[in-house]
């Protein structure tokens, strides 16, 4: 399927989407290039980020109540030992100064809703491998 | 009338013959238009006899022991008689006028004999039974020197007019003079009296304050709308600086952004204008302060609508594109991968439901911008039984197991709101899915109605009452934002317009919806609506 996969090298992604359906959906998208965990809440998100240290974090910018996508994002990256986790900033807010505030909290890619799974794939890709 | 009095000819208006009367009529002076308006003004023409100007007659004859003394006005076609002493009549035609010829000279104008002066001998006066023989005029002038008329006296019989005399008379007729002069004092001080009320009136009719300041800050004087912006009359507000009712040192503004101090120290959003005004030989300041708070609320007001409007379509564009994601995510997935039946048919199932979402989503956004922009234009009401209203909204519940758990406790003293009957039952259905869907399955939901006046306004009281998940006081303001859900739950279906197309609905009825809830308390909506006019329904 993926080079990732045929050279053996498998990624740990987590997606944090307080949405059911979404999670889903990018679990499927994902899959071929390793283990995707999940998460429905930012605190939720924090606890798995220690146990599991993954590669890349899928994450919801609007995360309902609680800390928002955002906060947790600039909460990571300023964090030494979990700085170096790559972040994809999720929303269906598009605007140019949404996507501003994201790549200010520190995200490395902001992906707009509805977004296509073969589009993800790739930036999730590319980001693992940049 | 003596029996001295002089007897005209013919009547006044009626002279002998035309042709002897053109020959005597003196000629037109060159200042006539203006003199003409000098005695209009004056406002003494054909007005009643006066104490001041009939004193000076009755002297004159008597100092000069002749039947008639007159002050006679030179009008544009005849003389008129102001005072007269021993004359019948109140005018003569200018043409017949010895006055007329008075009044272009300076000197007195003496004629001693006008049976043998050509100017007057065949005049009507002079032909009569009891002619006119002897005249003395002196002219009468005005504070600009225009000669308005004359004091003057006549005779039956020739005489002669020492120069002693002439002097005696222009003296009497410098008196008249004095009086005329008082009168056009009283007349120009009641016309400046006037306009200085007009531009008072003026003052006290702006709708901004308007303060008068002296050259060292001081108020002098200010209008009625100053008055009221600062709180206190003017007298109060005199000789205090301007500096502390505006906050800064005057000075010769355009137009300058700031506040008035109230007396009572309070602020008001103010535009202060001031201009400098030399008055009495000193530069003043005239303040012109503007109350803008009304101006800044509106500017304010607009603000607010524009950014709940921009909130509301940037929450509504993330609200339409979050189903949008799972619709096309999956169908795209399913195209190009191969999933088993199993899941495929699970992937369809969440396609489904999100369209069914979105669907819902689009048509409620639709039913809040009808009831928004429609007003209270659009309703249907009508005397409504609310308890037919709650039977209906039951009816309606799609999922018989939730409408099960409706306790419905209509009451047996329920008066008739007058209402729209759908929108009613859709804002209840909007309350009971609400406390359907955050409460647990088996629980009971409760809705109760009961009379309920408020603010001595009768009317009806519905109460759904459930045991669910409860809100906090943020949670209770934020449920009436558009789009807003309670988090708690994720898994709750619904779009978070619920309430907030309550709240419209509520509010075009006039009515009152009120939340009483703690978290893990479960919750109570109440919703109270007028009653229609007529009273109870039993």
């Amino acid at each position: 399927m993926t080079q990732d996969i045929m050279s053996g090298k498998l990624h740990r992604i987590l997606v944090v989407d307080d949405q059911q359906d979404l999670r889903l959906l990018i679990r499927l998208s994902l899959r071929a290039l390793g283990e995707v965990a999940q998460a429905a809440s930012a605190e939720q998100a924090l606890g798995l980020l220690h146990e599991q240290a993954p590669d890349l974090l899928i994450l919801d910018v609007w995360l309902g109540e609680g800390i928002s996508g955002l906060a947790l994002c600039r909460q990571i990256k300023d964090d030494p030992r979990t700085a170096g986790v790559r972040i994809m900033l999720l929303s269906a807010c598009g605007q140019q100064s949404d996507i501003a505030a994201g790549m200010a909290a520190g995200a490395d890619y902001y992906m707009v809703k509805p977004f296509s799974p073969e589009v993800l794939l790739d930036a999730a890709k590319g980001l693992l491998e940049g | 009338m003596t029996a001295h009095a002089i007897q005209p000819a013919t009547t006044p208006h009626q002279p002998a013959t035309p042709a002897t009367t053109a020959t005597c009529a003196a000629p037109i002076p060159a200042n006539e238009a203006q003199r003409l308006q000098v005695l209009l003004d004056l406002n003494l023409l054909d007005t009643p006899p006066d104490a001041r100007f009939d004193r000076i007659t009755r002297l004159a004859a008597r100092l000069f022991g002749v039947p008639t003394a007159l002050v006679s006005l030179i009008d544009a076609e005849r003389q008129w008689f102001k005072s007269r002493v021993g004359l019948e009549f109140r005018e003569t035609p200018r043409s017949a006028s010895f006055c007329a010829h008075a009044i272009l000279q300076d000197e007195v104008m003496v004629v001693r004999d006008a049976c043998e002066d050509e100017r007057f001998a065949h005049t009507p006066l002079v032909q009569g039974d009891n002619p006119v023989r002897f005249y003395a005029g002196s002219p009468i002038a005005a504070g600009d020197g225009h000669r308005i008329g004359t004091l003057c006296i006549l005779d039956r019989v020739p005489r002669e007019f020492s120069e002693e005399e002439r002097g005696l008379l222009r003296d009497l007729a410098g008196i008249v003079g004095n009086e005329v002069a008082a009168i056009e004092l009283k007349i120009a001080s009641e016309r400046q009296r006037r306009s200085e009320h007009a531009v008072r009136a003026l003052l006290d009719h702006l709708p901004d304050g308007v303060l008068l300041v002296d050259d060292s800050g001081a108020i002098v004087s200010c209008n009625e709308a100053a008055e009221r912006l600062f709180g206190v009359p003017c007298t109060t507000l005199a000789r205090q600086p301007a500096a502390s009712l505006v906050g800064f040192e005057p000075a010769p503004v355009a137009r300058r952004e700031g506040s008035g101090r109230r007396a009572d120290g309070s602020l008001f959003a103010a535009e202060i204008t001031i201009a400098a005004m030399p008055l009495d030989g000193r530069t003043h300041l005239a303040l012109t302060v503007r109350d803008v708070a009304p101006y800044r609320a509106e500017q304010e007001r607009v603000r607010a609508a524009n950014e709940r409007r921009h909130n509301y379509f940037r929450t509504a564009s993330h609200e339409l594109r979050t189903p949008m994601a799972s619709i096309l995510g999956f169908s795209e997935l399913l195209l190009k991968r191969d999933f088993d039946a199993a899941t495929g048919r699970e992937l369809m199932d969440i396609i489904h439901r999100q369209a069914t979402r979105l669907i819902s989503l689009v048509n409620q956004m639709l039913d809040l911008a009808r009831i928004d922009s429609g007003g209270a234009a659009q309703l249907h009401p009508a005397a409504l039984d609310l308890r037919e209203v709650l039977a209906k909204m039951q009816g309606a519940l799609e999922d018989p197991a939730q409408a099960a758990r409706l306790d419905l406790r209509p009451g047996n003293d329920v008066l008739r709101v007058f209402a729209d009957p759908l929108r009613i039952q859709q804002a209840l259905h909007n309350i009971v899915s609400n406390a359907l869907a955050y409460s647990a399955p088996e629980s009971r939901v409760e809705v109760a109605l009961a009379p309920e006046a408020r603010d001595g306004r009768a009317g009806v009281l519905a109460t759904v009452r459930d045991q669910g998940i409860g809100m906090t006081p943020e949670q209770r303001e934020q449920v009436y934002d558009a789009f807003w859900r309670a988090g708690a739950l994720p898994d709750v279906a619904g779009n978070g317009l619920g309430m907030t197309i309550v709240r419209e609905i509520v509010d075009l009825h006039g009515g009152v919806v009120e939340i009483d809830s703690t978290p893990g308390g479960g919750s109570q909506v109440a919703l109270w609506l007028p009653a229609a006019e007529g009273g109870a329904a039993r």
